[in-house]
Parts: structure tokens; C-alpha cells; sequence
């Protein structure tokens, strides 16, 4: 069995592996670069913005996330990666799981329901924990999470930082609306002590505290350390942007047709083409329903681009009584979870709380905003010194993120603009809904009442002329993107509503995959990368429990 | 007594010897020497310089990190699980 795959991030690294290791000859086609991680981390430290995608390196051929245009009444900020790897190479490494009301949303909130419950995703979800290598601690998990009993994550949890401490010692046990408040460990895939059996990849982490967007000592999982694992039966060709995918008259898929660059600052580029028994896109949400655009195949529902979904994010910063050390170890070690279900979800969105230990850096540009705060109101020497230190010292921030629900008007088409290479820019329609407004609102008010019993001074502020600020119920608010996109292929019960299957194939092409956060019908509360990890090793599985015979049987079926 | 090392220290708060020590001053010199106050500054807490970020190393030596007594994020680790721990104050 020839298989390609398209995109050699997180999910297109995952599949590669399982099939090589099982018999298919695969070929991933990346769109973007090789990484240098080195010179990432120099990148990193030079950057004047430490954004995302800072330090990596980008092509004029295959443009990042910057090359979308967005025409609905919101921007869709959330950025990706085109580059070996992928978003998963800068992403921030928190892995909770999907609450086990995430796959009913439908039901119980708005939006879709997935066509899996959680507990048939739960025994891939461990799988995933121990591919990926997450640290957390399996009692803890279940004060509010099914896990299976006398499981072990394959690392003990993370320490929590003094922050956290200090937050847990004054809010458990408190109530906000009938919620009871209690901070609990964070899953995380970044090294820490590891149990009996589990060999950690990478080393130790030992808080350089820039998680996002490099791990300078790779304490990190990327989809890199999962390439290292690829068997010779797995080749990657980097800077070859994927460009159409071709069936034949029955809708089987032949080949994929790919244009190779060599010049990071052009579009010259040569064409080539695939021949693939098997084809698996897993190039991002919004590439994957882009390039089955391009090809129009998957289409028969309407929904390939639709339903695009991310974590609006909420946050609120202010300053702790006490000194607590910000700017150490990871970017967040605990968070509350109690608003992430319940039937408040009928009336407004769910929300999951991040405790984030790096001061104001993303929310207000700290420690440089301070200092020239400061420098601006005349401080200097000692007095200049010391007020740096009282504030930054300080500081901490919430960070909220809020569930968006499925919605078929949010959605990805072929803008009109080409790119360099001629193929044309992804268009965003994108909006929120009173629904996630409310949610939005209702994370402000949950924000207020934590301060307040931190008895911490608030410095939120969202002013009419920062991006992406609105009013809702004539309260002032804004929004940040959480780089969680998700839903344009959407997976569904039925091929009339649906893009994919449970098993994330296209109902219209039996050996077309497309696999990744476009699958989901819900984003629920959590950061999607371990849902995706998991979906994408059950996708495996059942591709390598098929014997290629009964492969091509099912084909051979087809309409 | 070096004029812009002496300058920068009353600007900064921070004494000659810290200043020298962060193997940043003739290259802030070079730069800096004759700039206003407020940039001088900038300069030296957060090593940015007319909105580029000159080397690594004026990253990295920050000086508005090393008032909280923390390392530049990305630059050094203070250890697994120090974290956990009261912090302890910049000398100042």
C-alpha cells in the first residue's frame, strides 16, 4: 500500500509512524520548511515580538497563517504554522482531555454532537498520553474527568508553580454561582519524572519559561520527536505544497498533484505528481478544507470549510498582594475546571480557566510595557529599579478559553487573491455568537469575583481601539485567538451533514483520510492537540486493522 | 570613571559593575552614547534599540528581567520544580 500524507505536523506525523511501522510505504509532503531548531532559538531571542511563529522559519511559496484574509465581522487571529512540523512545533504543550459533555454539545449546549462518546475515545486518549509523553497525575485528573482506573500517566505532574500555591490556597473551596472553585494540575506534555516504563524523548524540564514558541532544550513534545521514530518505510519531502488531490470517476482517489520550491523568497517552483492507494490530509483545519476545495472532492454535504471553530480567549491580568515569581517554569501548571460543564452550557458557552505564570507578557507586552510606563512617568535609577521589581513581580493573568460552537456561517472559502505559487488565499467569514459573547461575559464576571477573593488589584483593560474589542450587554471586551482551529471537515453520522466519518474518511471517497482538529464537531473547553493526538492514532489503528485486501474491497464498492 | 557607564548606572539603578558585567557596554556605547535619557534606558532593560532587539545577548540581559531576578524567557533555566519556590528579591 502506497499512502501519502499531506502535512508533517502533529496529527501527519502520528499516522506516519503507525503505518510505516505496519507495512504501507508512506510519503508526507510538507508544505513548508525544514526546521532549524537552532536557529530558531537564535530567531526567538532577537525577535523584537516574541509571537508564535516568530522564530521560525517562513516561505514566500508556502505563507503561515498571515496569508488568510478575513471577511466576516470578527477577525480570525489564531495563527498557524506552514513549516516541518507544524503549529505543533510552537504550540504551548497543555494536553487536557475533552470533557465527557464535550462530545454532546449538541444536547446540552449548541452546536454539534460528535459520533463518538468519550468512553470510546478514553482507551486512545491513553494512548496518545503515552505517545506523546504527558505528564499528570491520574487521581487528580478524576476530580473531574473519567480516567480508567489504574491507569498512570506516563510522567508524575508537573510541580506547581508558587502562584498556583498561593491562587489554591485562598479560592478552593470558594463558590462563584454554585460553582465550587478548586485548582487542579494541568496535563502537560513537557518531561517530568517519569513513571516505571515510560522512557522520556528530551530532556528534563527546567523552566526556561518560553514553552511558546520554543522550548530551547526540547523538554517539549513536537512532532519532531515522533519522525525520529519513522521507520525507513517513511520518506518526507519538505517544500511541497500539495495543490490537488485527483479521483476518478468513482470517486476513488488516484494521485496528488504537488508543486516543490527551493527558494524561500519566490514562487518558482517545479510540478510533480503521486500516485496513492491511499491519501491522509493532515495539513491543518483550514489548509485541509482549502485543498479539498481546490479539488472539489468531499463536497457533497456543503460542509467542507464550514463550522470553523476556535477558543476565543478571555484574558485578565492583575497583580497578587505578595511577590510570586512570574516568568518561571511553564506557561500555566494548573487551572479551574468547574466551568467547563454543567447546565450553565444551556445558556451561555463553557469556559476553562488557565492560572498563567508569565506575568503580563502576552496580555499587556510586560516586562517592556512597565519599564517604559514607568520611564515615561519620570522614574530613574533605584526608584526606576524598584518599581519594576514591586510590579512585574506581581504580576499574574487568567486566561479563559471559551467554546465556540459549530456554526455553518463561519467558514473558509477560496478568496479570489493567489498566492505566490497561484493557488488562491484561504477567506475567513468569521463571527461569535450571542452565545459565546455571553460565555465571554460570564468569564469577565468569574475574573472580577477571583480577584477580588485574591484580594489581587485588577489591571484589566479593553479599550475601543485595541483589535479585536467589542461591547456585549454594554460591557467592554475583547478576545485573543488561542490557535485552536477547528471543525471544517466536519466529522458527523450521516454523509448528508458530515464531511468525515467516525473514522475521519470522507463519506465520498473511501481511501481519502482527512484527519486533525477539522474533524471535530465541538472544541469543547480543552486545548485540541491530545484530541486530535488521540483521534488520529484511532484513525491509524483502524487503517492498519484493515488488511490491504480488504482495503481494496471496500473500494471496489464504492458508488 | 567611564561617562556613559556612570550615566547609564544613575539612569538604570543598577551599579557600574552590573552593567559591566552583562558584556554589553561598548556595545551599547557605540550605539547609545548621546541618546536621550528614555532610550538609553530602554536600551538597557530590554535590550531593544530604536525597535530591533541588537544581539542575543541584549536580550538576554535585560535588566528589567534581572529586577524581578528572573532570567530573559528562553535564554536561561533556573531548574525542574524551581518553580514551586518563594522567589527570592533582585539585590538592588
Amino acid at each position: 500500500m502506497r499512502a501519502v500524507v499531506v502535512g508533517a505536523g502533529f496529527a501527519g506525523s502520528l499516522i506516519a509512524k503507525v503505518l510505516g511501522d505496519n507495512g504501507f510505504r508512506v510519503l508526507v509532503l510538507e508544505a513548508g520548511a525544514h526546521n532549524d531548531h537552532d536557529e530558531a532559538v537564535r530567531r526567538f531571542r532577537t525577535a523584537l515580538v516574541k509571537t508564535p511563529l516568530a522564530p521560525y522559519r517562513t516561505t514566500a511559496a508556502a505563507p503561515s497563517s498571515d496569508y488568510l484574509i478575513n471577511t466576516g465581522p470578527f477577525d480570525y487571529s489564531s495563527p498557524y504554522l506552514r513549516m516541518n512540523g507544524g503549529t505543533g512545533t510552537a504550540w504551548t504543550g497543555i494536553t487536557p482531555r475533552m470533557h465527557p459533555e464535550d462530545f454532546r454539545t449538541a444536547d446540552l449546549g449548541r452546536g454539534r454532537n460528535w459520533p463518538l462518546s468519550y468512553d470510546e475515545l478514553e482507551p486512545y486518549y491513553r494512548a496518545a498520553e503515552w505517545e506523546i509523553g504527558v505528564a499528570a497525575d491520574a487521581d487528580e485528573q478524576r476530580q473531574h474527568l473519567p480516567v480508567a482506573d489504574g491507569y498512570r500517566y506516563p510522567m508524575h505532574a508537573l510541580p506547581r508553580t508558587y502562584l498556583d500555591e498561593a491562587i489554591a490556597s485562598v479560592v478552593d473551596g470558594q463558590s462563584i454561582d454554585g460553582n465550587e472553585l478548586l485548582v487542579v494540575g494541568t496535563p502537560q506534555a513537557r518531561n517530568g519524572i517519569p513513571v516505571n516504563g515510560y522512557r522520556p524523548h528530551g530532556q528534563l524540564c527546567a523552566g526556561y519559561a518560553s514553552c511558546v514558541p520554543i522550548c530551547p532544550e526540547n523538554a517539549k513534545y513536537t512532532p519532531h520527536r515522533t519522525q525520529k521514530q519513522w521507520s525507513a518505510a517513511v520518506e518526507l519531502r519538505t517544500r511541497c505544497v500539495v495543490n490537488r488531490v485527483h479521483a476518478d470517476e468513482f470517486g476513488r482517489i488516484t494521485k496528488v498533484t504537488y508543486q516543490r520550491y527551493e527558494d524561500d523568497t519566490s514562487g518558482r517552483h517545479t510540478r510533480h505528481e503521486e500516485e496513492a492507494d491511499l491519501v491522509v490530509l493532515a495539513a491543518h483545519a483550514i489548509e485541509n478544507a482549502k485543498l479539498l476545495l481546490m479539488s472539489g472532492l468531499a463536497n457533497s454535504s456543503d460542509q467542507v470549510g464550514r463550522n470553523l471553530m476556535d477558543h476565543p480567549a478571555l484574558l485578565t491580568w492583575a497583580l497578587m498582594p505578595q511577590q510570586i515569581g512570574p516568568f518561571r517554569g511553564p506557561g500555566s501548571t494548573t487551572g479551574i475546571e468547574v466551568f467547563r460543564s454543567g447546565p450553565q452550557r444551556c445558556t451561555r458557552a463553557p469556559f476553562r480557566i488557565e492560572i498563567g505564570n508569565w506575568g503580563w507578557g502576552w496580555s499587556a507586552g510586560s516586562p517592556g510595557s512597565d519599564t517604559a510606563e514607568f520611564v515615561a512617568a519620570g522614574l530613574r535609577g533605584k526608584a526606576l529599579r524598584q518599581a519594576v521589581a514591586d510590579r512585574v513581580g506581581r504580576q499574574f493573568a487568567l486566561q479563559f478559553e471559551i467554546e465556540q460552537e459549530a456554526d455553518p456561517a463561519n467558514r473558509v472559502t477560496l478568496g479570489t487573491d493567489l498566492d505566490a505559487l497561484g493557488n488562491p488565499r484561504p477567506s475567513v467569514h468569521y463571527g461569535l455568537s450571542d452565545y459565546v459573547k455571553d460565555g465571554l461575559l460570564a468569564a469577565k464576571r468569574a475574573s472580577d469575583r477571583i480577584f477580588e477573593l485574591l484580594g489581587a488589584e485588577d489591571h484589566t483593560s479593553y479599550k475601543p481601539d485595541d483589535e479585536r474589542y467589542f461591547e456585549h450587554d454594554g460591557e467592554p471586551l475583547r478576545y485573543w485567538g488561542a490557535g485552536h482551529g477547528g471543525g471544517t471537515h466536519v466529522m458527523g453520522d450521516s454523509p448528508r451533514d458530515s464531511v468525515v466519518d467516525r473514522w475521519q474518511r470522507c463519506w465520498d471517497h473511501p481511501n481519502l483520510y482527512a484527519v486533525g482538529c477539522g474533524s471535530m464537531p465541538s472544541l469543547g473547553t480543552s486545548n485540541p492537540s491530545l484530541t486530535m493526538a488521540a483521534l488520529a492514532l484511532r484513525t491509524a489503528g483502524h487503517l492498519v486493522s484493515r488488511r490491504p485486501e480488504e482495503v481494496v474491497c471496500t473500494m471496489s464498492k464504492a458508488p | 570613571m567611564d561617562a556613559f557607564v556612570e550615566l547609564s548606572a544613575e539612569l538604570t539603578g543598577f551599579s557600574a559593575e552590573e552593567l559591566r558585567s552583562t558584556g554589553l557596554v561598548e556595545q551599547y556605547r557605540a550605539l547609545a552614547q548621546g541618546a536621550p535619557e528614555a532610550d538609553i534606558i530602554e536600551l538597557w532593560y530590554t535590550g531593544v534599540w530604536h525597535g530591533v532587539v541588537p544581539s542575543a545577548r541584549a536580550y538576554a540581559e535585560g535588566l528589567a528581567w534581572k529586577a524581578v531576578g528572573v532570567a530573559a524567557p528562553g535564554t536561561r533555566a533556573p531548574g525542574f520544580g524551581s518553580w514551586e519556590r518563594r522567589p527570592r528579591r533582585s539585590t538592588s
